[in-house]
């Protein structure tokens, strides 16, 4: 039975072949606009540690004056500053609640090779606590990281990423070695494997879909060698002070550091923010924390939210692709009606011949159903083309870098992992579904004595 | 023209009009914001920078040591880069034009906590020498360009510098238009918090970078302050002679690292790349969105054929008896046409209605101004002709079938 539907459906696809050839073009653009959107949006939206969604929290602590009117409408004012100052991280990193705590920033190092011939070059530097590593499941391809003892001293020890070393030592293991950063001398303690969480969600500034960092080096030498960030700093400056910029750094004026913690869970969590609020009214007697308490002990997933890292740019472009498919079935359906209704005398001799009205139905909607998966593998080869030629236009730059893990990253911003793949496929015939019952119905609908007249 | 007549066959089959004007009210949402975001984003990378970018470079220095004497390196560097033959002017800059980068302060009549109106200007600054202006390839409109005595620096850090803030500014005329309305902004003071500087020179047109549509304005305020900029990193900007640029690009490249020990050159580019790369997103996006207006235009276009190709076929006998009637050609023609432009008016109606909607969220998401009304004028004449032209073959099918031949039976 299902064969012969099969047979008659084919035939009938092959007897319009031009009209057959634009409905699954129609379907096939519209299936890949919204899959191409799709794939954007996921790769965007993804969570990078769903494992620790109830242990891992950033904090935030309102340090902002009271009646401060910013003179640039902010899109949350409602949310305290992202970051924190110098001396209520260091406050907060002496609670012992916490299974770990992290507190880090970027800043940027010349290394110098130590083969001569080699060109200084600039990297990325992160500089954090101990309990990095740990907390954000960082995987290691050679030796550790450093103990919390190593922050104090502070040791000359440096974790590198896995580009790094290969850059500078092949790619061999290179604990023990030596490197030189800004001139100073550091020791290899371990070399991280390729780690890229999209988004880069321990430090959302400067981009959400970066790279990790290249270089580690212990909290500690931001006091022993002075080192400025490279990224936001937000400092409540009311006029020009005698000092230089690193001191204003290390008072509570700015914000700029990243402040993690990893609990044993939500009742921990109740404890912490006790903590932090005795901490603040404490501080507020002191006259610091003007505004009411609010401060946010916030995990993974609220964090991005409140970053916005998808944003309404990704989610505007998502509407555009169901949009587009929309009117791509609008068409479908149209050309199916037109289709299907003028082929109404042949259906009439069928019906006349002992094809009950189901059967009529049933061949029609076997045809949308080809139509349908046609249309879609074609939309999925067109997606893929697609995607391809948005990573050229979008990643130029990442291309060209000549760092395999850059590639790599735009790669999988412009990639359609196989949930999506097969979303396609059901989406398509979706559509299908949706373009051709109403029509399917309408020619079971008819009546064959009106086409077996004489004209 | 008998349009009851017409409207009622419509109406008789009333599915097939109302799918295409579903499809056309939709296409034209889609098509007239679309076409607003393309034109707004390449204004934007288009609009005049008020710089000369041909024949610049610009090369940045960093320290390879602890031990690098920034202070010392960047005079001699300057008097080097400016005694080049080629080299028309070369100037230090923080932060570079038409970069990413941008300091942003605002400018005031008074200082705080004077008595009076404070009136604030936000105001991109610029840290470069007398040379600065020559360099940028900016006119100067008024006034007169910064003595050599008057440019301090370098400060140890950025903190310092705004303690010992230059005596002197220049700024754009789009900045002293809004500092001091009434004009006359030449030799007037303007304070940053509690610094005054006075200002000396205007010059026309600067954008500092490229800016949504909406904070243009915001991006020609440029106030350009003589300083050395703080070290230990230096950025250069050199204006050549004409065709000299690549040939002074290379001699740099061999020769300026070494002129000072202790320090590498970490980056040189010449300034139409930079400001190119910056304009790459705009660019790339119009791409897109034109891929996709055109695409579903193209669609549309199918949907609309479709239907009328139907249409011929399944009037055939009734056009044939028409014709026989003695209808002509002609009348044919307009029968499907005059039908054709029924259902696109019905379309475009609740496709501005959609249009105008749409446009409220595209405006918020992209910083826009709101749609403007020919924008969708020109959207619904482009409906209009499209339905006409898409509609003509079948019609023109249509009118040539025999009467004869419509009107058999066997």
């Amino acid at each position: 039975m299902l064969l012969h539907d099969l047979r008659l459906a084919l035939r009938s696809l092959a007897r319009t072949p031009v009209l057959s050839m634009l409905m699954i073009g129609a379907i096939a653009v519209g299936i890949a606009a919204a899959m191409i959107a799709i794939t954007l949006y996921h790769a965007r939206a993804g969570q990078p540690i769903p494992w620790k969604s109830n242990t891992l929290y950033a904090v935030m602590l309102d340090t902002r004056a009271a009646d401060v009117s910013p003179r640039y409408p902010q899109p949350h004012a409602e949310y305290p500053p992202f970051q924190l100052s110098y001396p209520d991280a260091r406050a907060l990193y002496a609670s012992r609640i916490p299974v770990h705590a992290v507190m880090m920033y970027r800043a940027a190092q010349i290394l110098t090779p130590a083969r001569s011939g080699l060109q200084p070059f600039g990297v990325s530097a992160r500089i954090t606590t101990a309990d990095f590593f740990a907390t954000f499941d960082v995987p290691f391809l050679y030796g550790s990281g450093w103990s919390r003892a190593a922050d104090d001293a502070p040791d000359a020890v440096v974790v590198l990423s896995r580009y790094l070393n290969q850059k500078l030592f092949g790619g061999a293991d290179s604990v023990g070695a030596e490197v030189v950063l800004d001139g100073h001398a550091y020791q290899v303690v371990g070399v991280i494997n390729a780690w890229a969480p999209q988004p880069r969600y321990y430090d959302l500034d400067g981009g959400a879909f970066e790279l990790p960092e290249d270089v580690f080096l212990p909290f500690g030498w931001l006091q022993a060698r002075r080192l400025m960030p490279n990224a936001t700093v937000r400092c409540m400056v009311q006029k020009a002070r005698s000092g230089t910029f690193f001191d204003q750094l290390l008072t509570q004026q700015c914000v700029w550091l990243q402040y993690w913690v990893e609990l044993r869970g939500r009742a921990d969590r109740d404890r912490f923010q006790s903590f932090v609020d005795s901490y603040t009214a404490e501080e507020r007697r002191h006259g610091r924390f003007p505004r009411k308490n609010n401060n946010r002990i916030v995990d993974v997933a609220t964090w991005l939210d409140m970053h916005d890292v998808v944003g309404d740019e990704s989610r505007l472009q998502l509407v555009l692709g169901f949009v587009f498919l929309g009117v791509c079935v609008l068409n479908t359906l149209g050309l199916l009606l037109a289709k299907f209704l003028s082929a109404a005398p042949i259906c009439g001799l069928r019906r006349a011949l002992g094809a009950r009205r189901i059967d009529i139905v049933r061949q029609h909607v076997v045809e949308v159903v080809i139509l349908a998966l046609l249309g879609g593998a074609a939309g999925v080869a067109l997606t893929l083309a697609g995607l391809a030629v948005l990573e050229r236009l979008l990643f130029l730059s990442a291309l060209k870098s000549g760092n395999p893990y850059r590639v790599a990253l735009a790669q999988s911003l412009v990639h359609m992992d196989t949930t999506v793949l097969l979303s396609a496929l059901g989406l398509s015939l979706l559509t299908g579904l949706v373009a051709g019952l109403y029509p399917a119905y309408r020619v079971g609908r008819l009546d064959p004595a009106s086409f077996l007249k004489a004209q | 023209m008998e349009i009851r007549a017409l409207l009622s066959a419509m109406a008789a089959s009333k599915i097939g009009p109302l799918l295409v004007a579903a499809q056309v009210a939709v296409s034209l949402a889609v098509i007239v914001n679309l076409t607003y975001v393309i034109e707004q984003r390449l204004a934007a990378a288009e609009r005049p920078t008020g710089l000369d970018l041909r024949d610049m470079f610009w090369v940045r220095t960093q320290p390879s040591s602890p031990d690098y004497n920034y202070a010392a390196a960047v005079k001699a560097d300057l008097a080097y880069l400016n005694a080049l033959p080629g080299c028309i002017a070369a100037t230090a800059a923080d932060p570079l034009p038409q970069t990413l980068s941008s300091f942003r302060f605002a400018l005031t009549l008074r200082p705080p906590g004077a008595a009076g109106p404070v009136g604030g200007v936000d105001a991109n600054m610029y840290l470069g020498t007398e040379r600065f202006i020559q360099a940028m390839g900016l006119r100067l409109i008024a006034g007169r360009n910064f003595s050599p005595d008057s440019v301090t620096g370098p400060e140890p850090d950025m903190m310092t510098v705004f303690s010992h803030w230059a005596p002197e500014v220049i700024v754009t005329r789009s900045l002293a238009s809004r500092l001091f309305p009434g004009g006359h902004a030449l030799g007037k003071t303007v304070y940053l918090m509690d610094k005054p500087a006075v200002i000396v020179g205007i010059v026309g047109l600067m954008r500092a970078n490229p800016l949504p549509p909406l904070e243009d304005l915001l991006a020609t305020q440029v106030a350009i302050v003589p300083m050395i900029p703080p070290g230990p990193d230096g950025t250069y900007v050199v204006r050549t002679q004409p065709g000299r640029r690549d040939e002074l690009m290379a001699r740099i490249g061999k020769e300026f690292a070494g002129l000072q020990p202790g320090r590498f050159i970490s980056r040189m580019e010449a300034y139409d790349t930079t400001a190119a790369q910056v304009r790459q997103g705009d660019r790339a996006s119009a791409l897109i969105l034109g891929t996709v207006a055109i695409t579903v235009l193209l669609v549309t276009v199918v949907g609309i054929l479709g239907l009328a190709a139907f249409n011929v076929v399944t009037r055939t006998k009734q056009l044939g008896i028409r014709r026989a009637l003695g209808a002509r050609r002609f009348h044919i023609l307009r029968y499907f046409l005059v039908e054709s432009w029924i259902t696109m008016t019905a379309g475009v109606s609740v496709g501005c209605i959609l249009a105008v909607a749409a446009g409220v969220e595209v405006s918020r998401v992209y910083q826009l101004a709101r749609l403007p009304l020919y924008y969708l004028a020109g959207g619904v004449l482009l409906m209009w002709a499209v339905g006409l032209i898409a509609v003509l073959v079948p019609a023109l099918r249509a009118a040539s079938v025999s009467p004869a031949v419509a009107t058999r039976t066997v």
